[in-house]
């Protein structure tokens, strides 16, 4: 008993200081991520898709720890529509206003060949689902990676991941590398923090310190997961009007996120 | 028989011409006949026999009496006779060896030493000759067919020469008429003619094939790209053999390329097949087309032939424009890197004012987006244009985009999208007429809808199409596709166009997919979708259907695409004739036909040939340069064409060929009785079988040629006028008994 009411202790005190800081922050960054209404035009179709991967979370002691933190849905949808705002105004590709929403069950994934996950550090694919996205990957799809921190959360992406290829080994991309320059030169790179980092006196989460642009490529060398770990573009992504959330991170998630796009659709 | 009663033999009617040797006018003759007529007709008349008896008793003597009245004008055969013993009659034996095939030599041999020799010698000087590859006196009558070529024009041109300085009165040619040298052209044949030597023919051997499949003709490409995917058209004929298997196969020395079961066809008919190949790496290749030999076939030395295909070592480069970045711009790429000769050098337009390079030579290269020069944009053999209006191209560039086709001899595909075709204007602009459709003048054009693909019958024939080597599967495979994600409506095909691919669309409506046609020395094409990506994606990833469909349309889109020297020759391969044609079309810098060029042709054969040789240039053929050159050895030649003007080269081509000697005296072995009887008739000579030949030298003596006499023959007197008339009173005697009419 006494060890039932200490633990509820700790959970509670963890639990309310997470509430406090989540408080303050909503204070500031007051829209929800969650809208339901469909954007104008999301009806139309069109040649380019943003298509975010649902996944199942991987459970631990319970896993009530884990899907706080979150999951597939973090910043859905509000994330993905911003973005598409500013592919749609800087880029001429002809994209949907609306995300699209897809998993490793049904076909349907074979439809957006660009895949975003969020939250990578957070999924447990089951080993078809992880062979279904090598066969995604094979036939020329491309995913790009978001949001996960540290060294456990890699962990937890990569077991996952070397289910479907584990052939295949995990680099940095070089700087030199196309996908850093097919639209955007970004030679010059930093780490793009989250709310949870506001005010930003930090970017990193866990001992996610340094943000790494890594990748797996196909036989012929071309990226076909685009792994960006130890950095929240979602975040960027969702925030980037905000006049609190700084206009640096957001401008070199959104060139991120557009070289990659353009690199998925050009490689 | 005849003789007895016509007095002269069948030759004399045959080669004189009717004269009436009384020498009273003809005109007389006709009036007598009328007046004859009209006293029958006023006789019967006065009559009382029914209408039809009078008329066939008046016409019975009417013609008796017409009868006497020509044989008393003396009617006479006038005709040209050979002085005997004062012309030489020319006897050609035909020694090649299809000639030893069924004992034809012997049985011309027989014939000659058993009495015709004899009896043309009875009334004429006879000078024997024998001829394969060319004429030669022989001493006596030859027993052996041995020649590797059968050349009757040479043969015979010489023959005919000889009476420049002997009066030849005729040729007696014993062959099977189975030439191997490209036969007796119409400019031979007049010359023959000329010198009025009557050419008689005796024909040897079966007309028919019997127990026989041959190879009767292997169309294959002369160039290619390395793997590209070739075609082989097989024509074989056969005998004996209907409705039984047959495997045609296809060998690149000991490898067999391909291999294909055929079922016979009807004795006599002819089957024509196409065999699919990849054409590996590059080099010179001969290749060798047989059927494999039936048992009991009589010559199986006709079941194979060799064509030469020469696999070019060149990487055609593509160059594709898109105008905003689109998944099929993604796959197309793909599928042109699994291609190792293929190059596509591709300009994407990503914001308003920026455009991605991939696939680029040099930093330099398209550094300024889409070509506006000659020299930067005929460096490619192909262009893609993607979903790009026409408005983003210039004047110039328009210009040069139609001359690099009409001049250049490119080729240029045009991509569906929300800004191609139509859509994007260029159903208003110059281009419009190059274009194998008629597009659409409205808007809308292009759906995002699903849309599914079907070949047409001219699409199932075309490699263009081809996903499977079967043509019955490819069609299949091509019905199994997955959706495309676009299409687009490409308005109606143009006069010569070929609609290779259908759409489908959801509503059941169909409209072309692929569509191909040249225009000046190129080629275009209009694939009315942007979504064949769907057919990479949708599908099982070992699956190869977008790639080597994409593939093969990019290599027929710059695989034909010539440089600025294009060297060409009649034939691959040159059987029994050593003279090869030589030709070259070049182009200046600009691609205008180059008349100021100096063009050699670096020649290398067997056995250490080698020769160089300068072509000139072609009357009224600008930029044409010809030459002939004598290839004697047999084997494979490589002749490097070379151009230059002004001090600078202005390109260099190869060709390929290949000399063969004694191959084709085993294929069209039968006697060709109608090129002995064309020869024969052309030259006022007669064909004979050799049961008939022993009245030969009864129809030499009458000729034209050498030196010869008229004669007049009177035939008035034969018995079978006066029987003719004996039995026209008879008859007449014989119905007016039947009638009662005495």
């Amino acid at each position: 008993m006494r060890k039932l009411l200490a633990g509820l202790l700790l959970v509670s005190a963890l639990a309310g200081t997470v509430w406090a800081f989540q408080r303050g922050v909503r204070s500031i960054f007051r829209d929800d991520d969650y809208d339901p209404a469909p954007p104008p035009g999301h009806a139309e179709h069109t040649e380019f898709y943003f298509a975010r991967l649902r996944y199942q979370m991987v459970g631990f002691g319970g896993g009530s720890v884990w899907r706080m933190r979150g999951g597939w849905t973090t910043d859905y949808p509000k994330a993905d529509r911003t973005l598409l705002k500013g592919i749609r105004r800087l880029t001429r590709i002809q994209a949907n206003p609306m995300e699209r929403v897809v998993d490793l069950i049904s076909d349907d994934i074979y439809n957006y060949p660009f895949v975003y996950v969020v939250e990578a550090g957070h999924w447990e694919l089951p080993d078809a689902q992880a062979k279904k996205l090598r066969e995604f990957t094979d036939r020329g799809g491309f995913l790009m990676t978001d949001d996960f921190h540290g060294t456990f959360e890699w962990e937890v992406f990569t077991t996952s991941l070397n289910k479907g290829f584990g052939d295949r080994t995990i680099n940095d991309i070089d700087d030199a590398d196309p996908i850093f320059h097919v639209l955007y030169d970004l030679t010059s790179r930093f780490q793009v923090p989250g709310l949870v980092n506001f005010p930003f006196d930090k970017t990193y989460e866990y001992d996610g310190f340094e943000p790494k642009w890594r990748a797996v490529r196909d036989d012929r060398g071309r990226i076909v997961v685009g792994i960006c770990h130890n950095m929240d573009l979602g975040d960027a992504y969702e925030w980037a009007d905000h006049p609190r959330y700084p206009e640096k991170y957001a401008s070199q998630a959104y060139r991120t996120a557009i070289n990659y796009i353009i690199y998925a659709m050009t490689h | 028989m005849f003789q007895f009663f016509f007095n002269y033999p069948l030759a004399v009617y045959r080669k004189g011409t009717l004269v009436l040797a009384s020498g009273w006018p003809v005109w007389v003759l006709g009036l007598l006949a009328l007046v004859a007529a009209a006293v029958v007709t006023w006789l019967m008349l006065g009559k009382n026999f029914p209408r039809p008896r009078m008329l066939a008793l008046g016409a019975l003597q009417w013609a008796a009496l017409a009868l006497l009245l020509v044989l008393l004008w003396q009617p006479a055969l006038s005709v040209s006779a050979l002085k005997p013993q004062q012309n030489v009659v020319a006897v050609v034996v035909d020694t090649s060896a299809s000639m030893a095939l069924e004992n034809r030599i012997g049985e011309a041999k027989g014939l000659l030493d058993g009495g015709l020799l004899s009896r043309l010698q009875a009334k004429f000087p006879v000078r024997l000759y024998q001829g394969g590859r060319a004429l030669a006196r022989a001493g006596q009558v030859p027993a052996k067919a041995d020649q590797p070529v059968t050349q009757l024009r040479d043969i015979l041109t010489a023959a005919t020469a000889e009476s420049a300085t002997l009066p030849i009165g005729a040729i007696v040619l014993l062959s099977d008429g189975a030439d191997n040298a490209g036969g007796l052209d119409s400019d031979i044949m007049d010359s023959l003619r000329r010198t009025l030597i009557p050419i008689h023919t005796i024909g040897f051997g079966t007309e028919t094939i019997r127990n026989d499949v041959e190879i009767t003709d292997a169309l294959l490409p002369s160039r290619s790209l390395p793997d590209a995917r070739l075609a082989a058209t097989v024509t074989l004929r056969q005998s004996g053999f209907a409705g039984q298997l047959a495997t045609i196969t296809l060998k690149d020395g000991n490898t067999t390329l391909a291999s294909r079961a055929v079922k016979l066809p009807g004795d006599g008919q002819t089957l024509r097949e196409v065999v699919e190949f990849q054409a590996g790496p590059a080099g010179a290749k001969p290749l060798r087309v047989a059927v494999e030999p039936l048992e009991g076939e009589t010559n199986p030395a006709n079941n194979a032939l060799t064509r030469l295909v020469h696999v070019e070592d060149r990487k055609p480069r593509i160059l594709y424009i898109e105008g905003e970045p689109r998944w099929e711009l993604k796959f197309i790429r793909r599928a042109a890197e699994l291609d190792k000769n293929l190059e596509l050098a591709s300009i994407l337009r990503t914001t308003e004012n920026k455009f991605y390079r991939q696939g680029i030579g040099d930093p330099k290269e398209l550094e300024h987006g889409f070509p506006d020069s000659i020299d930067e944009l005929f460096r490619y053999e192909g262009i893609i244009i993607g979903n790009v209006e026409a408005g983003y191209f210039d004047a110039r560039q328009q210009a040069l985009i139609k001359e690099f086709v009409d001049r250049r001899g490119g080729g240029v595909l045009f991509l569906g999208g929300r800004a191609a075709l139509s859509e994007g204007g260029w159903n208003s602009t110059g281009l419009a007429e190059m274009l194998p459709l008629v597009l659409p003048d409205r808007k809308l054009t292009f759906h995002r809808e699903p849309a599914t693909v079907e070949l047409t019958a001219g699409g199932r024939d075309s490699l263009l199409a081809r996903i499977e080597s079967d043509p019955q599967k490819n069609a299949a495979r091509w019905l199994s596709l997955p959706y495309l994600a676009d299409y687009q409506e490409a308005g109606a095909p143009k006069p010569g166009a070929s609609v290779l691919a259908e759409l489908k669309t959801g509503a059941g409506k169909r409209s072309p997919f692929l569509v191909t046609h040249n225009y000046g020395r190129g080629r275009v094409a209009v694939l009315a979708s942007g979504g064949t990506w769907r057919w990479q994606m949708a599908q099982d990833h070992r699956d190869m259907s977008h790639e080597v469909f994409w593939q093969q349309l990019l290599r027929w889109l710059a695989g034909e695409t010539g440089g600025r020297v294009s060297a060409v020759s009649s034939k691959t391969v040159f059987e029994d004739d050593p003279r090869i044609p030589l030709r070259a079309e070049v182009r200046d810098r600009n691609y205008l036909p180059a008349s100021d060029a100096v063009v050699t042709a670096h020649v290398m054969g067997p056995e250490g040939v080698a020769d160089e040789v300068t072509l000139r240039p072609v009357d009224n053929a600008p930029g044409s340069y010809a030459a002939e050159w004598k290839a004697d050895k047999p084997g494979s030649y490589l002749v490097e064409t070379t151009a230059r003007q002004g001090g600078a080269e202005l390109g260099r081509n190869v060709l390929t060929f290949r000399r063969e000697d004694g191959v084709a005296e085993n294929f069209r072995t039968e006697q060709n009785r109608e090129l002995l009887e064309r020869i024969a008739q052309q030259t006022g000579g007669r064909y004979w079988k050799p049961s008939q030949a022993a009245a030969l030298a009864a129809e030499i003596e009458y000729s034209d040629a050498g030196i010869s006499v008229k004669e007049t023959h009177a035939i008035w007197n034969a018995p079978a006028a006066f029987l003719l008339l004996a039995a026209l009173k008879a008859a007449e005697w014989l119905l007016r008994r039947k009638w009662g009419a005495v």
